[in-house]
């Protein structure tokens, strides 16, 4: 029991603080500091500042392209200050059908990606929660693919898929397809403007199944026995079991799972950049790599700031509308339950 | 737990061992070709080493085998070896030191946000305004910034630098940490602490000695997804560097266009690459799961 006298003033009767809560307030701010510093520094301050670059005719010009190459990179103009402000770069944006192709290269990619992501995801979590013999080898095998770096991923997609140096799987298609007389089993993967985007989302989704894999089955694992025994008592079936059950209880977490993934597939470009390169054309190249390739190989910073812009507006839209569907399934479940 | 039919027994394992045989055979097929010469990955897929084989079999039977060779890997580390353990050396400094900055750094806001009341009273923002303003710089795509990166970075001659690397994998990592963290000493009783406190420790004594040994896992899980991140990032590597703090990713890719491809070398440097992350990975697996669970249940 406390009383009255245990209970230490905050403040002195002259209003000045206690050493102990000097100390407190001290390391309050002492703790959170670098913090919120380092990421207005590295996140708000250039997120800012590249809104105002997209308003600039900022380039680079030719001398300083070669100083780059030399590895002597100095661009004139303090950080880009001293250009003239313009409406162009929106203006192109509006009308600039590479641009076009790229975003809907992205939104393929999120769209597409995510939904393969989790199909198969749930798929094996059902799957690997069941009592099977080998349950933590097929749990350890299955979640390999997420811990490769993505670039080395890419290269994998290329020993999988492409035709030169031969590959197990075309040298295996062309065999059936010659076996039924059907030589259109041959797939050109990466050369097909039609293929190659489905191929890089399968070449992402072979690395970030894995993610939902994890994540899903974690979610199945908490949930009670007891709910599944009460549900056969009742005569449900394994079918029922799991879409009456697993899969409502499962909802939040899911709509966690596919946020996240969709938002780092708008992020996407080492594996487009060392499997495809962004081709055949501009077939698979996604906004990310137009930002880089418009400041690197252009040099036309204004422009890549506007795209970059452009890029934010869409993860921002995608965020939004998500989170808005999301919580009307969630309260459509609630008011069903 | 559950009956089922044998076919439905059957179906399962089937689909279980299919699924495992696609995650398991690209690695085995990078595996084997950093050891293929070059004629044996050009000409048809060969999948098995055999050291009897010859380069004149005929190809429908025996073509299937190859000669294992050790030739790539001592060029890499033989001829290549200055550029091969540069890249390397470069991965592993910005991995380690983000790694640790933002551990530590993360665990200080992450403590600061669940044992403090904040109160911004500009903003009108108290410690879960704060706490979520802190991880959506997570999702940020960093192509928006990294344009004003360039600029900074050229302005002071931080282009190229590892400590200009360092820095922007500190501050893409800190969001992640911050969250996990806090979460962590949430779920961590504060009477540890104030006994201590009773006892006479400071705050200081207090958070180092009693609450930095208890949070162990939740530091773990932090640093292990700080370092995976770092050492496979790409494409701040690829803007920001040239060659002196060049990483492993950007350099291997960067193989694609050079003396056309070279499968066999590249599979090797991408073994070199991916083998350490792999096998931190395999080690502290229950981390990851932990640090996924966490980072999704509670947003």
């Amino acid at each position: 029991m406390a009383t009255a006298t245990d209970i230490k003033p905050l403040a002195k009767a002259d209003g000045s603080l206690t050493r102990e809560l000097r100390e407190d307030t001290l390391f309050k701010r002492l703790f959170l500091s670098p913090t919120v510093v380092i990421l207005l520094l590295l996140s708000i301050f250039p997120l800012l500042w590249s809104l105002g670059v997209s308003f600039t005719n900022f380039q680079r010009n030719a001398a300083q392209q070669a100083a780059r190459t030399a590895g002597t990179l100095e661009p004139s103009g303090f950080l880009g200050l001293g250009f003239d402000l313009t409406l162009e770069n929106y203006q192109r944006v509006l009308t600039d059908e590479h641009l076009h192709t790229t975003a809907r290269n992205t939104l393929i990619y999120v769209f597409l990606g995510v939904t393969v992501q989790y199909g198969v995801g749930l798929g094996l979590a059902a799957l690997i929660n069941q009592d099977i013999f080998g349950k933590t080898f097929f749990r350890i095998v299955f979640i390999l693919p997420m811990m490769i770096t993505p670039v080395a991923a890419g290269y994998l997609g290329r020993m999988m898929f492409e035709k030169v140096p031969p590959s197990a799987l075309s040298q295996f298609l062309s065999t059936i397809g010659r076996a039924i007389g059907n030589p259109s089993l041959n797939i050109p993967f990466f050369t097909d403007p039609g293929w190659a985007p489905i191929t890089m989302v399968l070449i992402d989704s072979w690395q970030w199944i894995p993610f939902m894999f994890l994540l899903l089955l974690a979610g199945m694992q908490a949930i009670p026995d007891e709910i599944y025994e009460a549900a056969r008592v009742d005569g449900a079936n394994n079918w029922q079991q799991f879409w009456g059950i697993t899969f409502p209880i499962l909802l939040p977490i899911s709509l966690t799972a596919i946020l996240i993934r969709g938002l780092e597939l708008f992020k996407l470009v080492d594996i487009v950049r060392v499997t495809t390169g962004g081709g055949p054309g501009i077939a698979t190249e996604p906004l990310v790599m137009y930002v880089f390739r418009t400041a690197l190989d252009f040099g036309n910073f204004g422009y890549a700031a506007a795209i970059s812009y452009i890029l934010l507006i869409l993860v921002i839209l995608f965020s939004t509308i998500f989170l808005a569907i999301s919580r009307q399934i969630q309260r459509a479940q609630l008011g069903v339950e | 737990m559950k009956k089922y039919s044998l076919v439905g027994r059957t179906a399962t394992y089937a689909i279980a061992i299919f699924w495992a045989f696609i995650c398991l055979f690209p690695l085995y097929w990078l595996f084997t070709t950093s050891f293929k010469s070059p004629l044996a990955v050009s000409r048809v897929p060969t999948y098995f080493p055999y050291l009897g084989a010859t380069e004149d079999m005929p190809p429908i039977i025996n073509g299937s085998f190859f000669k294992p060779t050790l030739d790539h890997w001592n060029f890499l580390f033989d001829e290549q070896q200055e550029q091969t353990l540069r890249h390397l050396r470069n991965s592993v400094i910005a991995a380690v030191f983000s790694t640790i900055a933002a551990t530590i750094i993360g665990a200080m806001a992450g403590y600061g946000l669940s044992r403090f009341r904040y109160y911004w009273a500009r903003l009108g923002w108290r410690n879960d305004n704060i706490a979520f303003w802190i991880i959506s710089q997570r999702f940020l795509p960093p192509a928006t910034i990294v344009v004003p990166f360039i600029l900074f970075y050229g302005a002071f001659g931080m282009i190229d630098t590892h400590f200009g690397l360092i820095l922007a994998y500190t501050s893409f990592n800190l969001p992640f940490a911050v969250w996990i963290m806090r979460d962590f000493f949430n779920a961590l009783p504060i009477d540890l602490e104030e006994s201590a406190r009773v006892d006479g420790a400071t705050r200081w004594q207090a958070f180092a000695r009693i609450v930095v040994p208890l949070s162990t896992p939740g530091l773990v899980t932090v640093g292990l997804f700080s370092f995976v991140f770092s050492w496979n990032e790409y494409l701040f590597s690829l803007m920001l560097t040239n060659f002196n703090a060049l990483t492993m990713p950007v350099y291997i890719a960067g193989q694609n266009n050079t003396r056309g491809v070279e499968w066999w070398y590249i599979a090797a440097l991408t073994m070199v690459m991916v083998a350490p992350v792999m096998f931190i990975g395999l080690f502290l697996q229950r981390y990851i799961t932990r640090g996924l669970v966490a980072g999704a249940l509670k947003s």
